[in-house]
């Protein structure tokens, strides 16, 4: 089990002022949900996190060693993102884009055995995509390539999993689907951290949140902390309308 | 469809990976084999058979020990340096119309072996200025695109494009003023010809060397070309292997070009004729390429010196007469 | 001794087809086969000539199976005599009409070495700055010895035929072509030299624009013929010019050169400026470029008819 520490940290916005400097810690099981505006820095804050981004201040502790010193393999052994952009310009098939979540398990000279197939056909069927296993990436739909993206960050398996948007493009079934299994993982004791667009999916499978506001300012906390209509209707500039469905708060834009 | 269903084909666990490896192999060698027997002279079966075993008369063994048989390898050591090359830079770039001279390494090459001969020197003078000059296109281009900032592929593509407009108007200004009895020395070596290449050692051994030092990097320059962010965060270390492919094929391809000069069509089109037919595990597609952009080029040789014999053909013409066809065919096929 | 092996060159029946070339070398094996104290003498005493690389070139015997690797190595071969033993020629080879005969090993830019090596020449004939040096030094890493020749002046073209008349085993008969080119030459230069000094550009190529200096084989003729060569002080050998630089220098005789005979619009060009002195005066004249721009004995021929035009334009002052 893993944890990642956030110390002192603010993320490079470029022309933004520092803001509120983040410091919190991402303790196994927890299911982190970053909301907030277009613009807000959630992105980079999960690059930041990832290591793929220097912050301009501050720092952040896998298992208690700084990202900076640890090498990119060692980091990409225990984190894993689910990018919101992908680039395949090249032909590759649904299979080989899921083994690729193996690079970071076997040495330079290693091919992939038996058992990293294995994991990666697991991870095609708990995504619902291994139907498409011979494809190329390039004819599969959004939603498709969504859950694909998300089946190669299991076949990664780290510990702590920071996933960008990972409801983009679902349709309401998978939306569900995926944020079970990033549950899922969140109970088998690994940190998930993920940005989100929708405040009632946060709301639902969330247990922490952390509110990033556009001028840099930002909160954290327990889910029910944080779910203030009144903070809530400040982070987005919109008023809200709020209900209960199914024992869970239910945010409604009022028009 | 069937194009596409073999690209589909999964390259995983090293199955199926020898298969079409030793295909080209032996391609390559059939290749070689009708360089050595055909000719605008002819060598009968049986005595170019003598000559092999080390045997024959005295003239059969100078056209094809001494004549045929370095062209030929030339031939191959240059045509799979370039085709590599052009595989690399497609991969750096993350576009599919890059090759290998798109970041100006020939105009740096070719300005570097005009100095020599604007200067009179020659022979390996000629070839170190030339490697010389591709390698401080290649410093210049990598340098600038960096910037301040950071670089990203469209920026390196077009620092690289630029620069090489720039040596094309710096070789049209050599030309221009050097004296007419070093115009045509000049102008050859421009054309890109192998008839004027010397030896094929330097060329066969530096893409022996590069082939070696890429295959443990194979599987992290497939996960390169899904981008850099998604490669580091699978944990490669993005900036040294950019640096690292960038320098290798910059060293190919100015071998390529101190070697035969110029030589276009086989970086761009060999590594896409391969991804069609073989996808695109970097570890299957550069050795691949290695094999059937020499075979390819061999065959061009051939077909160059022996079309209209003894009239000689540029070999870039035969390239493009022989892969066009191939390459359009191929994309046809493949949706 | 050398100029005795030479016998099927002066043999009356001048070869004119590749079968009877190959009837005369079998001849003149058969000679030394016959005499062999000849071939010991000639071996015993080597024909060594410098070239315009300026390295020593040597042979053991004359030689007998010549490459002539460029049109103008195959015509000063023929004048020098060696004709006769030339076995391989380059296309464009096409004076003296019994050149277009001989086995073609492509162009002097890209020689067949297969074609080449095969035909087993004992003499390549090479030109310095046509043919690519690898080529040249392909050949001579095979064995073959390599003559290089840069002919750049009338004098230049009287030597080069006599070291070629040397390699081939034909003094007798290229010395004497070589004596009577300086003669005539000379003489030519003698009717000419108190002339009165007339204002000329020659044209060698018309797009892009160019003429010659001084130092130019056509330079040193128009000098010959009492012309004063307008672009001569320019520092390169071939230099590159406009219009606005002639109409500037305005020559009283302008002459072309061109590509094969009697390219007159590049003549025509230069009425559209009639207040040019030669067009006023009518002075464009054509030489035929083959007998001018190549270094070789029909130099003689394009000298006299470049020196009538000059006197022709002195006439109409």
């Amino acid at each position: 089990m893993s944890r990642l520490e956030i110390r002192d940290l603010v993320i490079d916005v470029p022309g933004r002022v520092d803001g509120r400097a983040l410091s919190l810690s991402l303790e196994p099981g927890q299911m982190w949900g970053v909301l907030g505006p277009n613009g807000a820095g959630k992105t980079t804050l999960l690059h930041t996190l990832a290591g793929l981004r220097a912050p301009r201040r501050g720092g952040v502790l896998l298992d208690s060693r700084p990202l900076a010193v640890l090498g990119r393999r060692q980091v990409a052994r225990a984190l894993g993102l689910v990018f919101q952009e992908r680039h395949d310009g090249f032909p590759a098939t649904v299979r080989e884009t899921a083994l690729i979540g193996r690079h970071p398990w076997l040495s330079p000279w290693q091919m992939e055995g038996g058992e990293d197939l294995r994991l990666a056909e697991e991870a095609l069927e708990r995504l619902d995509v291994d139907h498409l296993a011979e494809r190329l990436v390039s004819t599969l739909s959004g939603g498709e390539r969504q859950r694909l993206a998300i089946a190669t960050l299991l076949t990664q398996a780290p510990q702590i999993w920071l996933a960008d948007e990972p409801t983009n493009h679902l349709d309401l079934h998978h939306q569900t689907a995926v944020m079970a299994l990033l549950a899922g993982q969140a109970a088998e004791g690994k940190v998930v951290m993920m940005c989100l667009h929708d405040l009632n999916l946060a709301a639902r499978w969330c247990d922490h949140l952390l509110l990033l506001y556009p001028d840099g300012e930002a909160c954290w906390g327990p889910r029910d902390a944080m779910l203030v209509p009144g903070a809530l209707e400040r982070l987005y500039g919109q008023r809200l309308a709020t209900a209960e469905v199914d024992g869970a708060p239910v945010f409604v834009p009022v028009r | 469809m069937a194009a596409a269903e073999l690209g589909a084909h999964p390259m995983f666990a090293g199955r199926g990976m020898w298969l079409p490896l030793a295909v080209l192999a032996l391609g390559g060698c059939a290749a070689l084999g009708l360089s050595l027997a055909v000719g605008s002279a002819s060598v009968a079966p049986e005595m170019l058979w003598a000559v092999l075993r080390g045997e024959g008369d005295a003239l059969s063994r100078t056209l094809v020990l001494e004549l045929r048989l370095p062209r030929s390898l030339s031939a191959f050591a240059v045509g799979g340096l370039l085709a590599v090359a052009g595989a690399l830079m497609q991969v750096l770039l993350r576009n599919p119309l890059a090759d290998p001279y798109v970041l100006g390494l020939s105009g740096g090459a070719s300005v570097g072996a005009l100095a020599a001969m604007l200067a009179g020197l020659g022979g390996a003078v000629i070839t170190g200025s030339a490697f010389a000059g591709a390698f401080a296109s290649t410093l210049l281009v990598f340098g600038l695109a960096h910037g301040t900032g950071s670089w990203t592929p469209s920026r390196l593509l077009l620092t690289g494009v630029v620069v090489a407009a720039g040596w094309g108007a710096v070789i049209t200004l050599m030309l221009a003023l050097s004296p007419a009895e070093r115009l045509p020395g000049m102008l050859y070596w421009l054309m890109g010809d192998l008839s004027y290449s010397r030896t094929p050692w330097p060329p066969l051994a530096l893409l022996l060397v590069i082939c070696l030092l890429l295959m443990p990097l194979g599987r992290s320059l497939n996960v390169m070309a899904r981008g850099p962010l998604q490669a580091a965060a699978l944990g490669v270390k993005v900036r040294p292997l950019e640096w690292g492919i960038y320098l290798a094929a910059s060293a190919l391809t100015a071998m390529a070009v101190t070697t035969a000069g110029s030589i276009g069509f086989v970086g761009l089109v060999v590594p896409h004729m391969l991804r069609l037919v073989l996808g695109n595990d970097q570890r299957l597609i550069l050795p691949a390429c290695a094999l059937a952009g020499g075979t390819l080029l061999v065959l061009a040789d051939t077909l160059a010196r022996t079309m209209i014999a003894p009239e000689q053909l540029p070999v870039g013409v035969i390239t493009a007469l022989l892969g066009v066809p191939t390459f359009l065919y191929l994309l046809y096929r493949s949706r | 001794m050398a100029m005795i092996i030479s016998a099927p060159a002066v043999l009356p029946l001048s070869a004119s087809t590749l079968g009877g070339r190959r009837l005369l070398g079998r001849l003149a094996g058969l000679a030394l086969a016959l005499f062999p104290w000849w071939g010991a003498s000639a071996q015993a005493d080597p024909v060594c000539v410098v070239d315009d690389r300026d390295r020593e070139v040597c042979l053991a015997a004359p030689a007998s199976r010549i490459a002539t690797l460029s049109p103008g190595a195959t015509e000063l071969t023929w004048a020098a005599g060696g004709g006769d033993r030339v076995v391989a020629v380059v296309s464009y080879s096409d004076y003296p009409p019994e050149a277009r005969e001989v086995t073609s090993v492509g162009s002097h830019t890209r020689v067949d070495l297969e074609t080449l090596v095969s035909l087993e020449p004992d003499l390549v004939i090479g030109w310095v700055t046509g043919n690519p040096i690898e080529q040249l030094e392909t050949i001579e890493a095979l064995g073959v010895p390599v003559f290089y020749i840069e002919p750049r002046s009338v004098d230049s073209v009287a030597t080069t035929i006599e070291r070629l008349a040397r390699l081939a085993g034909s003094e007798a008969q290229g010395d004497a072509v070589a004596a009577e080119f300086r003669a005539a030459m000379a003489a030519l230069a003698d009717e000419y030299a108190d002339a009165e000094p007339v204002a000329t550009f020659y044209q060698v190529w018309d797009e892009p624009l160019m003429s010659v200096n001084d130092e130019h084989l056509i330079g040193e003729v128009v000098r010959l013929c009492g012309g004063v060569n307008v672009f001569g002080e320019l520092s390169r050998l071939v230099p590159r010019i406009d219009d606005e630089a002639v109409l500037a220098a305005d020559p009283e005789v302008i002459v072309a050169g061109g590509m094969g005979e009697e390219n007159r619009h590049w003549l025509t060009h230069w009425q559209q400026y009639p207040g040019l002195a030669a067009v006023e005066r009518d002075n464009l004249f054509f030489v035929p470029p083959s007998l001018i721009q190549r270094p070789t004995p029909r130099l003689l021929e394009g000298s006299r008819i470049l020196c009538e035009k000059l006197e022709v334009a002195r006439g109409r002052r």
